[in-house]
């Protein structure tokens, strides 16, 4: 059986979301299972009649019945964000959201204390912000990467004099670096996390080849490729691996390396919220996303036009795929263009993660580089398939799985192979 | 990417849980519990509702139910409405530092614990308050409850900045379906609160001592014994006026409180809470806008003046 693993190739904001509820919409999904980022994804899904969630840490495949979620170890768990999205998704008619989710228990917690000193951080830096969304998902990663054995997991909630100890030890350890945080005492988180801990399947690593034996499982990627801790431009960048990198060594650990189907998602405009370079952005594109308004953290969303040679950079960093997904289509217009080259390069190279320096050097260069544009092809996909030089398999020309149209065998829906 | 659209509040988690367990949240009245919970015991006890500097200017609020058996499922759904409340009245900005207080009032003639007051929260702990209200299964069949204890503890007992600093009057909701018994025994006065008095005190008296500090609702909800009962709503209605509301729906019942506090604090009108129900998506706007209609006619608010509300007093802002 082949699993799917859905993958940005832009800034983040590509469609992610929507490709995955297409892909549970029409073949049987077991689990939708996540290995990056945090509770600041935003993948949105909009049915045909009108509903619409915004998936942060359930899987974009939960408005199906019975597709389940799990959230690997690489994911930073947010227990707080986590009821909240359960209780709006019962709201629109999902009410066993939660009963559908397991979490390693190895995963890192994101607590207020994380989130508190995350916006310390962003807003000591003032106009130099990274553009970070707030929720302390890098900040937990940074706790975890230097106190590997003090770090609050998931785990840890089935403990409270554990956790308590560990909250206690975070808190006083960014206190003592950032000074007062503004976050609710110890004493008072423990309920949520252990109220979380009573309510939610918390399993053991080997959970997941379990999974990927009972049936398909799509590994729902969160952010950009642009934005790779490593391949991204630094220091624009989130603390996550954004590749398929995790979703491989998942795979492997279960015994089942070479997996998965890849698929790349770019969306028509090429997009960016926060700050960093756009080298496209045109702020004359008439266009507005209903579903990323300004906010105080990331400012105004960025539109920039086909930025071909940003995402042949992301295809290279990301070791390639086996079909891209290209979205908004719909979207497209007279004054869209594409850019093939910059005025300084025609091609990026990916270094070895790692090398900080190069990819601030990267970034230096792509702030000082001007587009090249061409005029807008009379056939998008095929542009995209030949700068990318890999095959469009699925195009999108609106927000809902009925808008989704599939190109080859390589995703067709079953039934349709089994006819072919 | 996104923003963090939801909400990581601690508080709020720990409930939305407890919720979603599907235990009950009246777990102190359930595991058995027959007397008043230490913390509602308002015995000897004064309520305040404090400024601070995370909440310069409180707006004190009073919710007191009536638990006993004629209100029926009543007090269990208005248990799980409840919490939203403060949500409600701080997104809307519809109250300056919300601070609530939720109470229980039962039958001194014949319960076991006929008045229960929980202390005014600023944050979710009010639903641990909520959480210790024990229910009375019973009720006298004379048509008639303690609301009367409940008002003399509130005009006697509490005591708030909102009046002592500002002299502005907090608001009281009691929802309820019965009437109040003539007087304020001192006999029961005595027992239940602790306040030696010489004579009773008589019900009129009562009110005119607890309207002066507290703007006071009377709401008689749908689904209750009582319900539409003129007698009932003819009674409150002379004792409060037009503040004596009837609720259809008790689903509404937050939406009609936060709208009524609004109206109050001249922060909306009437239709501009409407449009803001419906811009939530509520399905409450008719039941609300029924039961407000008394109220919101000529009450136009000439200003606006509240600030979006902060839940913060440092630098750091809360998404």
């Amino acid at each position: 059986m082949r699993h799917v693993a859905v993958v940005d190739l832009g800034y983040g904001d590509a469609g992610k979301g929507t490709v995955v509820d297409w892909l549970c919409a029409t073949r049987p999904v077991h689990t939708v299972v996540r290995f990056n980022g945090g509770a600041q994804a935003a993948h949105n899904v909009v049915l045909r009649d009108g509903r619409h969630h915004t998936f942060a840490q359930f899987g974009a495949g939960t408005f199906h019945p019975g597709v389940r979620t799990h959230l690997s170890r690489h994911v930073v768990v947010d227990p707080l964000a986590l009821a909240a999205e359960a209780d709006h998704l019962a709201t629109v008619g999902v009410p066993d959201a939660l009963d559908r989710l397991t979490v390693d228990g190895e995963a890192l917690l994101a607590t207020p204390y994380h989130r508190a000193a995350n916006r310390a951080r962003e807003i000591a830096r003032g106009a130099d912000r990274h553009g970070s969304c707030g929720l302390g998902v890098g900040e937990a990663v940074a706790y975890g990467l230097a106190h590997p054995d003090d770090a609050p997991r998931v785990v840890d909630c089935h403990s409270p004099a554990l956790l308590r100890r560990r909250l206690t030890a975070l808190r006083d350890r960014l206190t003592a670096e950032l000074g007062p945080l503004d976050a609710p005492p110890v004493e008072d988180c423990l309920p949520a996390f252990t109220g979380f801990a009573g309510r939610v399947a918390i399993v053991e690593r080997s959970w997941l080849a379990g999974a990927l034996r009972a049936g398909t499982c799509v590994f729902e990627g969160a952010q950009g490729v642009l934005l790779d801790e490593w391949h991204g431009f630094h220091p624009y960048t989130t603390w996550s691996t954004t590749t398929f990198a995790n979703a491989d060594s998942l795979l492997a650990e279960a015994g089942l390396p070479d997996g998965a189907t890849r698929i790349g998602v770019l969306r028509l405009v090429t997009t960016r919220h926060g700050a960093g370079p756009l080298v496209t952005e045109d702020p004359d594109l008439p266009l507005a996303d209903p579903h990323n308004p300004t906010n105080p953290w990331q400012g105004r969303f960025r539109f920039g036009h086909f930025d071909a040679v940003a995402h042949r950079y992301a295809l290279a960093a990301a070791g390639g795929v086996d079909g891209l997904a290209l979205t908004h289509l719909d979207l497209t217009g007279p004054g869209l263009r594409i850019c093939r080259r910059y005025d300084t390069t025609d091609r990026l190279t990916p270094g070895p993660p790692g090398d900080l320096d190069r990819q601030a050097a990267l970034t230096a260069r792509l702030l000082r580089s001007r587009p090249l544009y061409d005029d807008p092809p009379p056939d998008w996909a095929e542009a995209v398939c030949a700068e990318l030089n890999t095959p469009v398999v699925l195009t999108s020309h609106g927000p809902t799985a009925s808008d989704k149209t599939p190109h080859g065998p390589l995703l067709a829906p079953p039934a349709l192979v089994r006819s072919a | 990417m996104g923003s963090g659209i939801w909400s990581t509040d601690v508080y709020d988690a720990a409930d939305r849980y407890r919720r979603s367990t599907g235990r009950s949240a009246f777990s102190y009245s359930d595991s058995g519990a027959r007397t008043v919970h230490p913390t509602l015991d308002p015995r000897d006890a004064t309520r305040e509702s404090r400024d601070s500097d995370e909440h310069p200017r409180s707006t004190p609020i009073a919710v007191l139910f009536d638990v006993t058996g004629s209100m029926r499922k009543v007090p269990r759904v208005l248990q799980t409405k409840l919490p939203q409340l403060l949500g409600l009245l701080q997104r809307q900005g519809y109250a300056s530092d919300p601070q609530i207080m939720f109470g229980a009032i039962g039958d001194a003639t014949c319960d076991r614990v006929p008045l229960q007051v929980g202390q005014f929260e600023s944050d979710n702990r009010m639903d641990d308050d909520l959480g210790r209200i024990v229910l009375e299964g019973g009720g006298g069949g004379q048509m008639s409850e303690s609301y009367e204890l409940a008002m003399y503890f509130m005009a006697r007992h509490t005591v708030t900045d909102s009046w002592e600093k500002r002299g502005r009057r907090g608001y009281l909701f009691i929802i309820g379906d019965e009437l109040a018994y003539p007087q304020a025994k001192a006999r029961e006065v005595a027992g239940l609160i602790g306040d030696d008095l010489t004579e009773d005190v008589p019900l009129r008296q009562v009110v005119d001592e607890v309207t002066r500090r507290w703007d006071t609702y009377y709401l008689l909800p749908a689904g209750s014994h009582y319900a539409g009962n003129a007698k009932v709503l003819d009674f409150w209605r002379d004792l409060l006026g037009q503040n004596a509301v009837v609720l259809d729906d008790l689903d509404a019942v937050c939406e009609t409180i936060a709208l009524t506090i609004g109206l109050g604090e001249q922060a909306i009108d009437l239709d501009e809470g409407l449009r803001h129900l419906d811009r939530t998506g509520s399905g409450t706007t008719g039941t609300v806008s029924k039961a407000l209609a008394r109220l919101g006619r000529g009450r136009r608010a000439e200003v606006s003046t509240l600030p979006a509300f902060r839940d913060t007093g440092g630098e750091v802002t809360r998404l």
